[in-house]
C-alpha cells in the first residue's frame, strides 16, 4: 500500500506518543514522531505529512508556537493540525479549550486523552 | 431613711429634756449629754447628724465644741442653743459654722422647724455629694474610654479613617498614614478627596453615609495603596426621636496583600498538582485504548510491553503522590524527627548497596571515597536515607551508561561535607536556578525518557534544612553534576590506622 497517509504525531511523553502511533498505525496511516515542536518542524521539512496531531505543552517550542509557524509558512499552512490541548485545562476551565481554538489556526482541536474511534474519525475527515 | 441621730448637749437638764419632747414622735433619735467633754466623747464614739448645743456650760464651752466639731466632723450640723440675751453671741457661733440658733426660751415648734432645716439640708447634701461623686465617676469613665479608644486606634494594624456626614476627615490612626498614601498633611479637616486619590474610595464612603449601610469594597495594588486592602465603611447613626440621623463614617482599611498573594500561590499549586497528576494519567489512558487494539491485530510483545510502560507510569505517579504527601508533612512541620546518632560511612554504604543494581544495569561504576576518620551525625535516620538515595539515584538517572559516580567525604570545622560527583548529562544553566522548585525537571532530548516527580530535589533540600545542613550544586554539561551536602557533626573517631 504505497499510498498510505503520512500522520505526524508531536508530543513530548514517548509513552503518549507510543500508545497514539499504535492506534494510529492500526487505523491504515503511517506514523511518524516528533517530541517537540523544533523537532516537529524538522520532521515537517524533511517529509511533507498529510496531517498534524500536535500536543500544546512541550518543552523547546510549544504546540501553539508550532502552530503559528507551519501556518505562517506557504508551503506548510495547507497541513491540518489536530491540536491536542492540555489534560488539566480541560476540566478546570472550559474556556482554555475555546481559546486554544480561537488563538491558534490549527483545524481541529481534541482534549487528552484521545479516544481512537474519535481520533481516526477526525484524521479521515481532514486527509481524505 | 434610717432615723436621724440627734444629740443634745446642755448642762441643764430641764432643756435636755425639754428638746428632747420637743422632737419625740419624729423619726430621730435622740442622745443626751450633760457637758461639753461628754458630748464630745459622745460624739467621737457614735457620731451625730444633728447637735443642738448649749452655747454657755461650764468646762468646755459650746464654742468649743463648735470648734472640734468643726474641726473634726464637719458633716455634722451644729444648732445653737442660747439665751436671747446673747443673740451675739449666737450671730458668732454662726459665723464660726453654726448653722442655726434657738433662743431660750424656746416652744417646741420652733425646735422642730429647726431641726427640719437641718435635716433637709443634710439630705440635699448628701444628694448633692452623691451627684458629684457620680459626675466625677463618669468624667473618669469618659476618660478612660477615650484612652482605650486612642491606645486601641494606636495599635490597630488597620487603618482606621473617621469622617463627619460631609465626609470631612475628623480622625485617623497611625496605621491609616502608613497604609493608604495620604496626599496631604494634616489630614484632619479636610474632605476625604483631598487626602485619598482614589475616587472607588471616596465614593464608598458616601454611599455608606447616603445609604446608611456598611459597604464593603477591595481595592487592587495602585489604588489608594501600593498594597492590596480590603475595606469595610460604616455609617455612624445616632438614634433620636425624630429617627436615626447619620453623624459621620468610619472606614477600616485591612492590608490583605498576603492572603491575596498566598491564595494565588495556593491556586498556582493546585493547578502545577493536577497538571502533574493528570498528564501521566493521560498517558496511561492512552495506552489502555492502545492496548484495546493493540491486542486485537498485533503479536503479544508488543502487548507486554504497554503493559510494562503502564505499569511503570502507574508506579511513578503514586510515588509522586507519596513524595507530595511527604513534602506537604514537611513543610508544614507536623513530621517528627527521630534523631539518634548515626555512623555517617554507614549510611552511604547502606545506601550504595540498594543502589548498586541500579548502576550496575548501567554499567555505571560507583567510587565512594571516605574520609580516614568515621564520624556521626544526628538524624532522622529514615528520612536522611531517603534523601541520599534521591541524590545517588538521580547520579544514576542522569548519567549515560558506561560513566561513573564518585562520593568522597570530608570533615571540617564540626561540619561534614558530602560530595556526590557524577559524570552525567549536566543541568543547562538556565534551568539550575530552579532544580530544587517543585515539580520542576529540567526537559529537553536528553531528558526525555527519564522518569520523574520533579519532587526529589524538594524533598532532599527540606530534609538538609531540617537537619540544619546545607545542599549546594554545581554543573555543567561538560562535566556532570556535583551536588554537596553537609552536616553538623557531633562526634568524630581518631585517625583509622
Amino acid at each position: 500500500m504505497a499510498d498510505k497517509k503520512l500522520i505526524l504525531l508531536v508530543d513530548d511523553d514517548p509513552d503518549f506518543v507510543e500508545a497514539v502511533r499504535v492506534i494510529v498505525e492500526n487505523g491504515g496511516y503511517e506514523v511518524e514522531v516528533a517530541y517537540d515542536g523544533q523537532e516537529g518542524l524538522e520532521a515537517v521539512a524533511e517529509r511533507k505529512p498529510d496531517l498534524i496531531v500536535l500536543d500544546v505543552m512541550m518543552p523547546v517550542m510549544n504546540g501553539h508556537e508550532a502552530c503559528a509557524k507551519l501556518k505562517g509558512s506557504e508551503e506548510t499552512a495547507d497541513i491540518p493540525i489536530i491540536l491536542l490541548t492540555a489534560v488539566a485545562d480541560r476540566v478546570t476551565t472550559s474556556t482554555y479549550t475555546h481559546r486554544d481554538m480561537l488563538e491558534s489556526e490549527a483545524e481541529d482541536y481534541m482534549p487528552k486523552p484521545v479516544e481512537p474511534g474519535e481520533l481516526l474519525e477526525r484524521i479521515q475527515s481532514w486527509v481524505s | 431613711m434610717d432615723a436621724l441621730r440627734v444629740l443634745i448637749i446642755d448642762d441643764e437638764k430641764v432643756i435636755r429634756d425639754g428638746v428632747e419632747r420637743s422632737l419625740a414622735g419624729k423619726n430621730y433619735q435622740i442622745a443626751k449629754a450633760e457637758s461639753g467633754e461628754v458630748g464630745i466623747e459622745m460624739i467621737e464614739q457614735n457620731g451625730y447628724d444633728v447637735v443642738l448645743l448649749d452655747l454657755m456650760m461650764p468646762g468646755i464651752d459650746g464654742f468649743g465644741v463648735l470648734d472640734w466639731i468643726k474641726e473634726h466632723r464637719p458633716q455634722i450640723e451644729v444648732i445653737v442653743i442660747t439665751g436671747f440675751a446673747t443673740v451675739s453671741k449666737a450671730v458668732t457661733a454662726m459665723k464660726q459654722g453654726a448653722f442655726d440658733f434657738v433662743g431660750k426660751p424656746f416652744t417646741p415648734d420652733y425646735i422642730r422647724i429647726v431641726v427640719k432645716r437641718a435635716v433637709e439640708k443634710i439630705s440635699l447634701e448628701t444628694e448633692a455629694r452623691s451627684l458629684r461623686e457620680e459626675r466625677i465617676l463618669s468624667m473618669e469613665a469618659i476618660q478612660n474610654e477615650q484612652s482605650l479608644l486612642k491606645t486601641v486606634f494606636g495599635c490597630m494594624v488597620e487603618a482606621v479613617l473617621i469622617t463627619d456626614p460631609e465626609s470631612v476627615v475628623v480622625h485617623h490612626n497611625p496605621a491609616a498614614i502608613k497604609m493608604l498614601d495620604i496626599q496631604t498633611d494634616p489630614v484632619i479637616g479636610k474632605p476625604l478627596s483631598v487626602s485619598i486619590n482614589d475616587m472607588a474610595a471616596v465614593q464608598m464612603v458616601r454611599e455608606a453615609i447616603a445609604d446608611n449601610r456598611v459597604v464593603t469594597r477591595e481595592f487592587a495594588p495602585g489604588t489608594v495603596s501600593r498594597r492590596y486592602l480590603r475595606a469595610h465603611c460604616a455609617p455612624v447613626i445616632s438614634s433620636t426621636s425624630d429617627g436615626d440621623k447619620v453623624l459621620g463614617s468610619v472606614t477600616t482599611f485591612e492590608d490583605v496583600s498576603t492572603h491575596k498573594e498566598i491564595d494565588k500561590m495556593k491556586s498556582e499549586f493546585v493547578a502545577m498538582v493536577a497538571h502533574e497528576l493528570k498528564s501521566p494519567l493521560a498517558s496511561i489512558e492512552q495506552m489502555i485504548y492502545a492496548l484495546q487494539i493493540n491486542c486485537k491485530y498485533e503479536e503479544a510483545n508488543n502487548c507486554n510491553r504497554l503493559h510494562g510502560r503502564m505499569t511503570v507510569r502507574t508506579k511513578d505517579l503514586l510515588r509522586l503522590i507519596e513524595n507530595l504527601l511527604n513534602l506537604s508533612k514537611l513543610e508544614s512541620g507536623t513530621v517528627v524527627f527521630n534523631l539518634e546518632r548515626t555512623n555517617g560511612h554507614e549510611i552511604i554504604k547502606d545506601i550504595l548497596e540498594v543502589a548498586g543494581p541500579q548502576a550496575e544495569a548501567k554499567e555505571i561504576s560507583v567510587h565512594f571515597n571516605p574520609c580516614a576518620e568515621d564520624w556521626w551525625f544526628n538524624v532522622d535516620y529514615d528520612h536522611m536515607r531517603t534523601a541520599i538515595m534521591n541524590v545517588v539515584s538521580n547520579a544514576v538517572k542522569y548519567t549515560p551508561e558506561g560513566g561513573d559516580i564518585r562520593i568522597t567525604t570530608s570533615v571540617s570545622g564540626g561540619f561534614v561535607n558530602l560530595v556526590f560527583q557524577d559524570s552525567g548529562i549536566g543541568i543547562p544553566k538556565d534551568d539550575l536556578p530552579h532544580i530544587f522548585d517543585r515539580f520542576y525537571r529540567v526537559k529537553g532530548k536528553a531528558t526525555r525518557h527519564i522518569t520523574g516527580s520533579g519532587l526529589g530535589l524538594s524533598l532532599v533540600k527540606e530534609v538538609v534544612e531540617a537537619h540544619q545542613g546545607y545542599i549546594d550544586v554545581r554543573s555543567d554539561p561538560e562535566n556532570g553534576t556535583t551536588f554537596m551536602l553537609s552536616f553538623p557533626i557531633v562526634e568524630m573517631a581518631g585517625s583509622v590506622a
